[in-house]
């Protein structure tokens, strides 16, 4: 207690070290965090920051180990403490939160029993009354029907819901301070805000301090009082969130900050097509009309439409985003244009052939005017091929081009793509995640297609790397005038990128039109949902800081197909009891843009 | 997702396949084993002092004392004894142990090779075409194959040397019958898991047709798993040909044979000749121990 | 929801049993072996050779035979397979069943106590060398799976003969299962450790366990290794997984993370435990015959080395259905288990 009261913070690290089979992974990190306070800790992956959260609470991953400093928590040192000593206060006075949610609960006990134990093990409650004290905190963390959730396995949760479960657990004796090391990667932006807005508000509740460890920073501007910024294992920065975003000191700093002024000052493609219901017939790349295709899935006696019914086109030279949470089926409608999947129904024309009646043999050799970028570089390209090897694969496939101008394009590519020299030779997992993105890029663009489908793309990178592919993208769109299909979950990118916004709900389109006309004025309450969900990095109008932040209630839920209505009305808050029982229809408005939702067609919803 | 961000810490945190035994040692202590028993299973014949089917005269003479080899070898090597010595005695027939065993290498390590390299090449092909083509007849394939690896292998063996004929070449067919299954199982697995990833895909797009990808991408990516078993297997292939002879079913006498050496020099115990049954024995303790520790050699290094 | 799934499982194991049946009955005559004249000698005249052909029924078409095998042929003696006969054996004209309920219990004793003390080693062991990766208990460990994870059982059990029988004389000549001189108990349940205290014969129970010593080392000196590295890998695993790092941060006494680690880690051990059945099965065939013991391995041996057809197809369906009952037995204990298991 002194010495709290001499100075005042509830935690203070010092010199810690922590080191992996003789490399350091943190080096001398040392931190104070005060009663109440939210602090966000940022850097480039790899810099420890997940490490050095872990080892305030003396916890270490194997094989690493704590080699150097010290933890004072209310005057004792936790990393002198045996497990006893440390296993009272971790969960009690400090409670953590992990990065993958589903692996960290136990596979094969419930949540209930979970949750039972921790509360439990600090407190001389009963069974019953730590039954009923978490059923109490699953509530608190917004889970829907709490009591059937207790006798659940984790492989029955989603991730959402498991990462909630793991914040009951890690608040569920009120501890002090709350460590959570990238609560949200993973998951989608409606249920990353759902659980950081419950986070935020039951810490706060239980006065608790958070230590959130992240590289977003629409998070940081959103949730956190202070930043603190690690670079190669140290503290480099330490500042209010209002200085950093102002006046950022770090070179790390500086580059993500200024990313976010860069990004949002280009507009779109002035010479791109500005009509928000489509190109004109005569301009039109590809064209898809009543695309569909339905999943059997184990358990359920209803196929499930993953892509119902959706119309799209694109004209050449066009970037259409297409957005919507996971479960939306945005990729498998992505999959399906280009005949990865067979649609169940519908047509798809390309440059005015019909890819939907081809035989597999005539689709092959069309595949060089059609490519995909995979969300995950390194697992689109085989672990045992030279990155040379990678990029030319397409060329032998699909082209008659000599050894010399296959080499010639594949070096052409790769300036293009900004790929150094050196990387040609070397296997993708030797480089990082940006560059194993422009190989990917490299790979679809080297047989000049008329079309690519970029599938989540930059779900893989780092905020900075993000931008550069957006960057990257934008100029090889300039220089050869593909036409992209840009499905992302992430706003930013489909913000940045984008002439016009597909919007995508449990596989229907519920909104479409212009880019500025989605991100400035959405109609559909899921679009605003979505809109309102994103986190931008503007420290000066806070999500918390706001009072009403209502968005959907709850997760993504696959309808059945015989549900009359509107297939978000579960979740809306909007809805009536009309929307429960008529069938919406995408209706187009004067300004161009589509929307499937009589609410906003009336104008209710402003 | 977390995978690719957090890539570093992930690799750090892996823990070691071996508990810090070099795996440079061990792969060169079961190369020099697997090639020494390579070796004595080309020449091994030429090399041996006595023919290894014919009786010396000489009944039941054990070992020379440990102390007494030096002085042997010595005067073996620059050519002073009339006759060459029984290093490891001779058995009930008059049989020079020691020749039957460099001369049993062949044998023994002819039907271990070419029965765990049949099955190799069986059950890589299989487990390729059942893990990256899926439908009924793949299925029943693994299904078969699944209730033949359930079964012991030894009696399976048995059965089918013995009813066929207790040839070298019915000895390496039933062999590479027992271990194809494990072949195919480790091959389907990998090439299941292969064909899910995004490169097979991405050659999809590409306009690659399913046999090139089978052939080109998943073929070389499923092949580790398989060829780490091979040395293990072909360690387990000599226990097997050795212990079919051993009960009597493998092959016939008087082919000079480890398992055949043990089960007649068996009987032997009784009057105390320990070296009938010892050397040969060491010799398939030594080869499989090589053999298996080049395995776990290739699995540190694969893995 | 689980018997159900017990019952589907059985009925697979019935159906793969049955095929299993008439796969060895069509093989082992579709093979070059001739148990005619096996039985007659080879100089024997055309006329006994005959006249032993009829008795055996081989001179029936094949099908009339296979339906003799399983008891469709109306007004058979004893009846077929669908009545619960194997037939009798050409050597010795007993019922197959008969002999093989003498030498299966003799197997199954020895191949579960194999297993039994092989477990009770390899657990602790494993689970110490995973808690201390790199330790000398580790790297023991390692070598010992190395080197004995493959290794000629029939060999070193003569070893083990020759220095504790015979050098030694701490452990009993392998003439059985007990003492010759000793009159063995009424069989029971024909596992000769049970049926002694069964009938309180103390002196056999001793005397059993005393032969019994050296063939279940040999047995477990070959297959512990193999199960110590899995258990190692299994439980090291579960001691980096990310809910045993959570269980920590929530402050739960050291203890229940440990059972936390140990019951994923010990989980999949049961898979094992069948996996290893049919190994030590197979290895029983060679140490019975190291040992003079008289179990089902033996018997097959015999029956085919004799080309006894009826005592080849009981031995080998004998077989199948003690491994296919483990495996049944293991994957119901699994589902018990594990939730993931049982959710699809």
């Amino acid at each position: 207690m002194s010495a709290q009261a001499a100075g005042g913070a509830l935690l203070s690290a010092t010199g810690i070290c922590v080191d992996y089979e003789g490399k350091r992974a943190v080096d001398g990190f040392s931190l104070e965090i005060q009663r109440g306070g939210f602090v966000g800790v940022m850097g480039q992956p790899g810099c420890g920051k997940s490490t050095a959260a872990l080892a305030l609470l003396g916890l270490v991953r194997p094989p690493g180990r704590i080699t150097a400093g010290r933890v004072l928590w209310q005057g004792r040192n936790l990393l002198e403490m045996d497990e006893r000593q440390l296993a009272g206060i971790r969960g009690s006075q400090i409670g953590l939160v992990t990065q993958s949610p589903r692996s960290s609960l136990h596979p094969m006990l419930t949540v209930g029993a979970q949750l039972v134990r921790v509360y439990r093990a600090h407190t001389s409650a009963s069974r019953r009354e730590a039954r009923e004290h978490a059923l109490e905190m699953l509530r608190l963390v917004g889970i829907q029907e709490p009591a059937r959730r207790l006798d659940a396995y984790v492989h029955e949760l989603s991730t959402g819901m498991a990462q909630r479960v793991v914040i009951a657990m890690a608040l569920c004796n009120q501890p002090a301070l709350l460590v959570a090391d990238e609560p949200t990667s993973g998951l989608d932006v409606t249920i990353q805000a759902q659980v950081l807005d419950r986070l935020w508000e039951a810490a706060g509740q239980l006065g608790s301090a958070v230590l959130l460890v992240t590289q977003d920073l629409g998070i940081v501007a959103n949730y956190c009082d202070r930043v603190v910024v690690m670079d190669r294992g140290g503290v480099v920065e330490e500042q209010t969130v209002h200085g950093f975003f102002q006046a950022p000191r770090h070179q790390y700093s500086r580059r993500v900050v200024g990313l976010q002024t860069l990004v949002s000052a280009s507009s779109p493609q002035p010479d791109a097509i500005r009509n928000a219901a489509g190109p004109e017939a005569e301009d039109v790349l590809v064209r898809v009309r009543g695309l569909r295709k339905v999943f059997r899935v184990p358990g359920r006696t209803e196929p499930l439409a993953a892509v119902d019914d959706i119309d799209l086109a694109i004209s050449r030279g066009e970037c259409v985003g297409l957005v919507g949470e996971s479960g939306s089926g945005k990729t498998t409608a992505g999959r399906c244009i280009l005949r990865l999947e067979d649609p169940d129904a519908g047509e798809i024309l390309f440059a005015g052939k019909a890819l939907h009646q081809m035989r597999p043999v005539e689709l092959r050799a069309e595949r060089a005017r059609m490519q995909i970028v995979f969300q995950d570089p390194l697992d689109s390209m085989n672990p045992r091929w030279t990155v040379e090897q990678v990029i030319r694969e397409p060329l032998d496939l699909a082209t008659e081009l000599s050894t010399g101008e296959r080499r010639n394009r594949i070096l052409e590519l790769s300036r293009a793509t900004g790929l150094p020299l050196d990387a040609l030779e070397r296997r993708p997992r030797e480089l990082s995640a940006g560059l194993q993105q422009r190989v990917a890029v490299a790979r679809a663009m080297v047989t000049r297609p008329d079309f690519v489908v970029l599938d989540e793309p930059t779900s893989a990178l780092t905020p900075e790397t993000t931008a550069e592919l957006v960057g990257l993208l934008r100029d090889l769109r300039g220089r050869y005038g593909v036409a992209y299909l840009l499905i992302s979950h992430d706003l930013t990118t489909i913000r940045d990128a984008c002439d016009r916004v597909v919007v995508l709900y449990l596989g229907q389109v519920v909104e479409e039109g212009l880019t500025e006309q989605i991100f400035g004025a959405p109609r559909h309450p899921y679009t605003r949902a979505l809109i309102a969900a994103h986190l931008s990095a503007d420290p000066n109008s806070r999500r918390v800081d706001q009072t009403d932040r209502t968005g959907l209630l709850g997760e993504i839920v696959p309808v059945s197909e015989s549900l009359m209505g509107c297939r978000l009305s579960p979740r809306c808050p909007h809805a009536v009891s009309r929307c429960r029982a008529e069938t919406q229809s995408l209706e187009a408005q004067a300004d161009g843009r589509r929307v499937r939702c009589w609410r906003a067609l009336e104008g209710d919803l402003e | 997702m977390a995978q690719t961000q957090n890539g570093s810490t992930e690799q750090l945190m892996r823990p070691a396949p071996s508990p810090g035994i070099g795996a440079r040692v061990l792969l060169w202590f079961g190369l020099s084993v697997a090639a020494s028993v390579v070796f004595l299973a080309m020449f091994g014949p030429l090399l041996a002092p006595y023919d290894p089917r014919e009786a010396t005269g000489n009944v039941g003479v054990p070992p020379p004392s440990l102390a007494e080899w030096p002085g042997l070898i010595l005067a073996s090597v620059t050519g002073q004894l009339d006759a060459h010595p029984h290093w490891f005695g001779t058995d009930f027939y008059g049989l020079d142990v020691f020749s039957r065993v460099i001369a049993a290498a062949r044998t023994d390590v002819t039907i271990a090779l070419g029965g765990a390299l049949l099955s190799l090449a069986l059950g890589t092909s299989l487990g390729l075409i059942a893990g990256f083509f899926r439908n009924w007849a793949t299925a029943l394939l693994v299904r078969i194959s699944d209730v033949l690896q359930s079964f012991p292998v030894f009696i399976t063996a048995m059965v089918l040397v013995a009813l066929a004929g207790r040839a070298t070449g019915n000895i390496v067919l039933a062999l590479c019958l027992v271990y194809t299954p494990i072949f195919l199982r480790l091959t389907r697995a990998e090439a299941m898991t292969q064909a899910r990833r995004g490169y097979v895909e991405a050659a999809r797009a590409a306009g690659a047709g399913p046999w090139y990808i089978a052939w080109r991408h998943v073929l070389p990516n499923s092949m580790v798993p398989a060829l780490v078993q091979l040395s293990v297997t072909i360690g387990f292939a000599i226990i097997l040909t050795a212990g079919l002879s051993f009960v009597g079913a493998g092959v016939q006498p008087p082919t000079p044979e480890w398992g055949l050496m043990i089960s007649q020099g068996a009987g032997d115990l009784n009057y105390g000749w320990w070296w009938t049954s010892v050397f040969p024995g060491l010799a398939i303790s030594i080869t499989v121990f090589g053999f298996a520790v080049l395995g776990h050699a290739l699995e540190a290094r694969f893995r | 929801m689980i018997w159900r799934y017990v019952i589907q499982r059985l009925l697979i194991a019935a159906v793969q049993l049955l095929a299993l049946a008439v796969l060895v009955f069509f093989i082992i005559r579709l093979m070059p072996a001739d148990p005619v004249a096996r039985l007659v000698g080879f100089n024997a005249s055309p006329e006994a050779y005959a006249q032993s052909q009829q008795a055996l029924g081989l001179d029936r078409p094949l099908l009339l035979q296979f339906s003799d095998f399983l008891g469709l042929t109306a007004g058979q003696p004893g009846g077929g397979l669908l009545q619960g006969s194997l037939g009798e054996s050409w050597e010795s004209n007993e019922p197959v069943a008969d002999e093989l309920i003498r030498s299966l219990p003799v197997t199954l004793e020895l191949v579960s106590l194999s297993l039994l003390v092989s477990l009770l080693l390899a657990i602790p062991i494993g689970m110490y060398a995973a808690a201390r990766p790199g330790g000398a208990v580790d790297k023991g460990a390692y070598v010992w799976g190395m080197f004995a994870g493959s290794q000629p059982d029939y060999w070193w059990g003569l070893l083990f003969i020759l220095v504790f029988a015979f050098t030694l004389g701490v452990a009993p000549a392998p003439l059985g299962r007990h003492d010759p001189l000793l009159l063995p108990p009424d069989p029971v349940t024909g596992l000769i450790l049970v049926d002694s205290v069964l009938r309180g014969r103390w002196d056999v129970l001793v005397s059993a366990f005393g032969y019994l010593a050296l063939p279940v080392i040999t047995m477990v000196f070959t297959v512990s290794g193999a199960i110590i590295k899995m258990i190692r890998q299994n439980t090291v695993r579960a001691l980096s997984s990310d809910y045993v790092m959570f269980a920590r941060a929530c402050g739960l006494p050291q203890r229940t993370v440990a059972l936390y680690a140990l019951r994923t880690a010990l989980t999949p051990t049961l898979t094992l435990v069948a996996v290893f059945f049919s190994v030590l099965l197979s290895a029983a065939v060679t140490v019975e015959r190291v040992f003079s013991l008289n179990g089902v391995g033996q018997y097959s041996v015999r029956a085919i080395l004799n080309f006894d057809y009826p005592a080849i197809q009981g031995a080998v369906l004998a077989v199948a259905f003690v491994s296919l009952m483990v495996y049944l037995l293991v994957d119901i204990l699994h589902a018990v288990l594990d939730p993931r298991s049982r959710s699809h």
